[in-house]
């Protein structure tokens, strides 16, 4: 089921969101076609259970496809989408047809909305209070534009809306995010070897210099490490919507944070800060990477919300409480 | 390319061991000051890998005739992280159970298996690995020690450095020259047990910057040895060290040979409050302790399958062996705190560790060994 997933949103994305179709658009602009493709293909039902007429998967089980999101860099708030319809089935409400974005609060009157434009019938999911309000960004006021590439903070003058319970949409949104960073990884680490093994400098291919080598292996072990990460925050164990566990995706958006930095700062080098340019695939890749980031509480915000939870769990050593919260647990096949 | 490391767990009946094994520990080692359960798998406690012995947990992955368990990398894996998270004294058996008895499993002789196994498992034949010398570190291949056909036995010369637990040891795996010059690199090399207590051997315990003597030189002159002697094929010691390296790279000890001063640091926070710097510091460690964690087990998955992961153990070994160091580099500032009073038994721990953790990227393959093997299954060399 993973490889067949994983294989059809690669085929949908290398067909609609290719690079040279990506090139030229704002980080907001999604290529025509694809969004409707993507709902054609179910993508955005994967959390949806079955009986609420979703596909019913868990987050391991739909991981794949944000990974194949984040390898195209996909313009899309897909991720949003996906966890914003399983909490909104979780609440016993329909969804709204199209695209529904996690909103984070921007002090106490905005909220803060990934890359959207040409999406002005899309919905947003905003916690406020003890409620979470299911609002229409038709009626959305911009208030800042491009906080981060495609970003913008939206106020809505109507308190209106309607009300669901609170859910962890924080930690939500920080598991798509940490899912599209693994993706987009992926072709950092490809795209940088290749650059180096073509680029000729000093009569020899960059890649044959041992100072270049270690520095993509420091980039490849990152990218390993930072899969992981996506993985383990996908097991399904955890109270938050479709089954995310806080603490699991706590550890995988400070882990792969990290290394999205660190493999950003590399992968540019090796390529000779040509990424600076909207010429080559890294731009777009490292600035999804720079905005997930930002998005959904960064590295230092999830290291303090986890070295509080280890603090207040006396009866456990570190190994102990990375085994009982973290740790790799056998996944029951979805298919 | 190297290939996904996919998330794998460890089997439910390997874990079962786990609880006897915490409950042993829980009786048997917090007596023993922090500082020396820093040691780790450098602690040398005779007495204790006996006790370990007589529970049947030394030697679980050889065969049951020959006295093991029996049991598959993953029940090794659950005692291996358990005592080292404990900082269990386990340094007399563990380069024996981990890599001598395995190659005498494999590649020795039925006679070198009936007569060494048994002994690794009741805790009675403890080894050390002789692999640098003088003039060769990373470089393995330029290996001088040289042992002559003589008699129907070998006649050997030469002298081994930096060798782990040598003057407590009772046998030495050693890659020697059988034949050709140095220049013939890793053509010509080939494994010896060698007897320690054999006449024209010589072990001089070199002391490290903690105080303590974990390793040695030994010399050879004109050490007479048995024919028997040789361990797997004459000429293919190279391949044989080699097929050990994923299993040796990957395993917690790669992972944890820091984790006694976290917890110390841990227990000490939980008793004395923590600010914010420590508490951000501390989820920082327990994400990458988790990450690294299910990428040990992940490797070690695909060695139990019966592959040899060999790159993805180096990128194991060396995310693993930076995050030891990680620890007391940044644990240092925020224990220097000015008019805290902190506990003496952390601070000598934190000593210790901090003196000991170049250590941990050099044994078992340097940073740039490891990074180099990297980057050519990455297709860069």
């Amino acid at each position: 089921m993973d490889e067949l997933l994983a294989r059809s949103a690669e085929e949908l994305f290398a067909r609609l969101a290719a690079p040279e179709r990506l090139r030229g658009l704002a980080p907001s602009e999604a290529p025509p076609g694809l969004l409707e493709a993507v709902e054609e293909a179910g993508f955005l039902q994967a959390l949806v259970p079955e009986a609420a007429g979703g596909i019913g998967l868990d987050p391991s089980g739909a991981l794949p496809i944000l990974l194949a999101a984040g390898r195209f860099a996909v313009p899309l708030p897909l991720g949003d989408t996906m966890l914003a319809r399983a909490a909104l089935a979780m609440a016993g409400v329909s969804p709204p047809p199209g695209l529904v974005v996690l909103a984070e609060p921007w002090g106490s009157e905005a909220a803060r909305l990934p890359p959207l434009a040409g999406a002005p019938d899309a919905w947003a999911l905003l916690p406020r209070g003890d409620a979470t309000l299911l609002l229409p960004l038709a009626e959305a006021e911009a208030v800042e534009a491009d906080t981060a590439p495609g970003s913008a903070v939206f106020r809505w003058h109507r308190s209106g809306g309607q009300r669901l319970p609170v859910l962890d949409l924080l930690a939500a949104g920080a598991w798509a995010e940490v899912a599209v960073m693994a993706g987009a990884l992926q072709p950092i680490l490809e795209d940088t070897v290749r650059h180096a093994q073509e680029r000729q400098q000093f009569g020899r291919p960059v890649a044959a210099f041992q100072a270049v080598q270690q520095q993509l292996s420091v980039l490849t072990e990152d990218v390993f490490a930072a899969r992981m990460a996506a993985q383990l925050a996908s097991v399904p164990d955890g109270a938050g919507v479709a089954g995310l566990s806080r603490m699991r995706v706590a550890a995988a958006k400070l882990r792969v944070g990290e290394a999205a930095q660190r493999a950003a700062g590399i992968a540019h080098a090796v390529q000779g800060a040509m990424g600076i340019t909207g010429e080559v695939p890294l731009h777009r890749l490292t600035g999804r990477l720079q905005a997930a980031r930002l998005r959904f509480g960064g590295e230092g915000y999830w290291a303090s919300w986890l070295g509080r939870q280890v603090l207040a769990d006396p009866a456990s050593d570190t190994l102990a409480f990375a085994r009982a919260h973290l740790g790799p647990a056998e996944l029951e096949t979805t298919s | 390319m190297i290939g996904v490391l996919p998330l794998a767990a460890i089997p439910p009946e390997d874990e079962a061991l786990r609880p006897a094994i915490r409950e042993f520990l829980r009786e048997s080692v917090p007596q023993i000051p922090p500082e020396r359960r820093a040691r780790s798998w450098m602690g040398f406690d005779a007495g204790f890998s006996r006790a370990l012995a007589e529970r049947g947990w030394l030697g679980l992955t050889l065969p049951r005739d020959h006295g093991g368990a029996g049991r598959g990398a993953f029940a090794r894996y659950v005692l291996s992280e358990e005592l080292l998270a404990a900082g269990a004294p386990v340094a007399a058996h563990w380069i024996a159970d981990r890599q001598s008895g395995p190659l005498i499993q494999r590649f020795g002789t039925e006679a070198q298996r009936r007569f060494f196994l048994p002994r690794i498992c009741r805790a009675e034949a403890f080894f050390c690995i002789g692999m640098s010398e003088p003039n060769t570190g990373s470089d393995l291949a330029s290996v001088g020690t040289r042992a002559v056909r003589e008699d129907g036995g070998w006649r050997l010369n030469g002298a081994k450095i930096w060798t782990t637990n040598a003057q407590h040891a009772h046998y030495m795996i050693a890659l020697v020259r059988t034949s050709g010059a140095p220049g013939d690199r890793h053509k010509g090399l080939s494994q010896l047990i060698i007897d320690l207590g054999l006449p024209g051997i010589t072990i001089n315990p070199i002391r490290d910057l903690a105080g303590d003597a974990h390793f040695a030189e030994v010399v050879f002159e004109d050490v007479l040895l048995p024919a028997e002697a040789l361990i797997g094929e004459e000429g293919s010691g190279w391949m044989q060290v080699n097929a050990e390296l994923a299993f040796e790279r990957s395993g917690p000890e790669r992972v944890l040979s820091s984790a006694v001063l976290l917890d110390e640091w841990l227990r000490w926070l939980r008793q004395d409050g923590a600010p914010e710097a420590a508490t951000a510091l501390l989820g920082r460690l327990v994400a990458h302790l988790a990450v690294l964690r299910a990428m040990s087990v992940s490797v070690t998955g695909r060695l139990v399958a019966g592959e040899s992961p060999v790159v993805e153990a180096a990128l194991v070994k060396d995310l693993g062996t930076e995050f030891e160091q990680a620890i007391p580099a940044l644990l240092t500032p925020l224990l220097a705190e000015p008019g805290q009073a902190v506990p003496g038994g952390l601070m000598r721990t934190l000593a210790y560790t901090a003196a000991m953790a170049p250590s941990f990227s050099l044994r078992g393959g340097t940073r740039e060994i490891l990074r180099g093997m990297i980057a050519r299954g990455m297709g860069l060399r």
